[in-house]
């Protein structure tokens, strides 16, 4: 169902933490929270499930207003950074505890939550209990357990968080094919902007209590409002200069750039550099870093405090205090009004 | 090897635990049956059923006087428990207007010696005409017992915390089904230690009892405390046996209600 949030304003202990959230979900779409921790994005997260109250504004699911309607009734469900599963009850007992609470009969518990539990392929498990699993599995069954309660709003609380990175990207891909089956509404809070940008069909960026940007992932990466946005993706080298007439124009360089005139900041990620041996130059290697896939090159300009980063995909020959050229890949700029 | 002598030294604290508690019981057991024992023999020179007798007399009012000290301990013990969850809730969970106030004074009654909050709260009582009644007696000994069950609850509370229960309201549970199915079998062991706790607390009480119930309200302290202290080993000891294997009894019940709620963690308890 379509989740409306509207004006929403929450303060804990007297400190504002939200302050006047606007954002609209459509029926089975995908969003992210993103933003770093402190920022609010957890707060919204239990205000939308009515765990926390808000000092203004209305919450709407499908058009009607949820404001007065105790969490249990909301069927806003969360699945925490700590998965939260009941330590007395055993893997099939925490499945169907939703199910017990619908009211549905023993044996159609046991037979539904057996259904989930191959759903996130832990066939088998259904007499285990909790401290016999490992942090994945429990993962699986916190996400069996919200399927339970049939959401209308999947709410996700960091659940990546706590794994291992390897065990991370196979929680996603199931999370991404049970939201799609169920077409469930979703929800996903996250630190992690490479998980937002793969996963969500829109991104939210938080930041102190406010949302910044509301867009699709390509269009907040290369698009970003400003630079608080803009370095959560990825850093780099900010330049200002102004556009006039379709050109930027700064010190260091003038470049073609589809933009209104105004004075804007251009940045200029790694990837958007790219570099060539030169004898005479006067672009000089600071530092090379091995990152695995990749190279990092860290690149000063001689008498002046310009520092740039490019990234070397080839093991090329260039090394620590040689001199480069560089070329600016127009595409890859970023223009930020100032 | 450093494993092997700790534990060691655990098994001996253990066994001298064990004498400490288990030395004095034999001794009663010896004492219920003795009619003499003078220093330095090391057992009694004659025996006697005087004890016995006394206990089991037909003129004796010993079992109803045993069966209702238990009911009013049993009573004070669930009681307390009860509020005691209560107030721990309260004051780990919300922030209210007089919370630190309410945390002292649930200590207080063990700050005040109790001879001395005893006589206080009698002319309270007296006033209030709940002195010499079973409720006045239930209310004085609920004061005592309270200081411990609320810490012991309040510990508990603290360290399970809400988030399970706000995982159950999210998933459909209303706050008191959520009680029930999550926190309540998660407080169990702190419910059974609270219960324990308050009903030796409560069985034990002879001065408090004695003047709030004016001698109306009989316990078991109430008969047995008389001829302790006017020096009748004998039945003394006979009494005290009684009251042992009385405790042990109802401890052995509640444990077994108790458990019968989380039972299926315990065939799984191997971690």
């Amino acid at each position: 169902m379509e989740l409306e949030i509207r004006n929403i304003s929450v303060s804990l202990s007297n400190k504002e933490i939200l302050k006047s959230i606007n954002l609209t979900v459509e029926n089975g779409e995908f969003i992210s929270l993103l933003g770093a921790s402190g920022c609010g994005k957890s707060t919204l997260l239990k205000t939308i499930a009515g765990i926390i109250k808000q000092r203004e504004g209305s919450i709407l699911l499908g058009g009607k207003v949820l404001d007065r309607l105790p969490p249990h009734k909301r069927r806003t469900v969360i699945v925490f950074q700590d998965f939260r599963l009941f330590p007395h009850m055993t893997l099939a007992e925490n499945i169907s505890f939703p199910l017990k609470m619908m009211g549905v009969n023993k044996s159609e518990c046991r037979k539904r939550a057996i259904e989930l539990l191959k759903k996130v392929k832990l066939e088998g498990y259904e007499d285990r209990f909790v401290d016999e699993i490992s942090g994945g599995q429990k993962q699986r069954v916190a996400l069996a357990r919200a399927l339970a309660a049939d959401p209308v709003v999947l709410l996700l609380d960091e659940p990546f968080s706590s794994l291992d990175v390897n065990l991370r990207k196979d929680m996603r891909e199931l999370v991404l094919d049970l939201q799609k089956e169920y077409k469930i509404t979703t929800i996903l809070v996250t630190h992690d902007q490479e998980e937002a940008l793969a996963m969500s069909d829109r991104i939210a960026f938080m930041y102190n209590g406010e949302i910044l940007q509301y867009d699709k992932p390509e269009n907040i990466f290369n698009n970003p409002v400003n630079t608080i946005v803009a370095d959560y993706f990825s850093e780099g080298t900010y330049i200002s200069g102004e556009i006039r007439d379709r050109r930027f124009i700064s010190d260091f360089f003038n470049i073609s750039a589809n933009k209104d005139n105004g004075r804007y900041k251009c940045l200029i990620r790694p990837a958007a550099l790219k570099v060539s041996k030169a004898n005479d130059s006067d672009f000089e290697v600071v530092a090379k870093v091995y990152q695995g896939d990749n190279y990092l090159l860290k690149i000063n300009k001689k008498d002046s405090n310009l520092k740039l980063e490019s990234i070397l995909n080839e093991p090329l020959d260039i090394e620590e205090g040689d001199k480069v050229t560089i070329e600016l890949d127009k595409d890859k700029l970023i223009f930020i009004p100032e | 090897m450093k494993d092997l002598s700790s534990n060691r030294l655990l098994k001996i604290f253990l066994y001298l635990a064990l004498f400490a508690i288990l030395a004095p019981m034999v001794i009663i057991i010896f004492w219920a049956f003795a009619n003499q024992w003078p220093w330095p023999n090391l057992l009694p020179t004659s025996y006697s059923l005087r004890g016995v007798k006394e206990i089991f007399a037909p003129y004796g009012k010993v079992f109803p006087i045993l069966t209702s000290s238990i009911t009013l301990s049993l009573t004070v013990a669930l009681l307390s428990a009860i509020i005691a969850i209560m107030t721990a809730r309260a004051i780990v969970f919300y922030d209210f207007w007089g919370k630190g106030i309410l945390d002292f004074i649930s200590m207080a009654p063990n700050l005040v010696p109790s001879t001395v909050f005893a006589m206080g709260i009698h002319v309270v009582f007296i006033k209030m005409s709940l002195a010499n009644t079973p409720l006045g007696v239930i209310i004085v000994h609920l004061i005592y017992t309270l200081p411990y069950t609320i810490n012991i609850m309040r510990n508990l509370t603290e360290s399970i915390g809400k988030d399970m229960e706000q995982q159950a309201y999210v998933l459909g549970a209303s706050p008191w089904k959520s009680f029930l199915y999550i926190s309540f079998p998660l407080l169990l062991p702190g419910i059974i230690a609270s219960i324990t706790m308050a009903y030796i607390l409560s069985f034990s009480q002879y001065f408090v009892t004695l003047l709030i119930g004016g001698g109306k309200v009989m316990t078991f302290s109430m008969i047995m405390v008389p001829f302790i202290a006017k020096g009748d080993r004998t039945l003394g000891s006979a009494y005290a046996l009684v009251f042992v294997i009385s405790t042990l009894l109802v401890f052995t019940i509640i444990n077994t209600i108790m458990k019968r709620f989380q039972k299926r963690k315990e065939k799984y308890n191997w971690n």
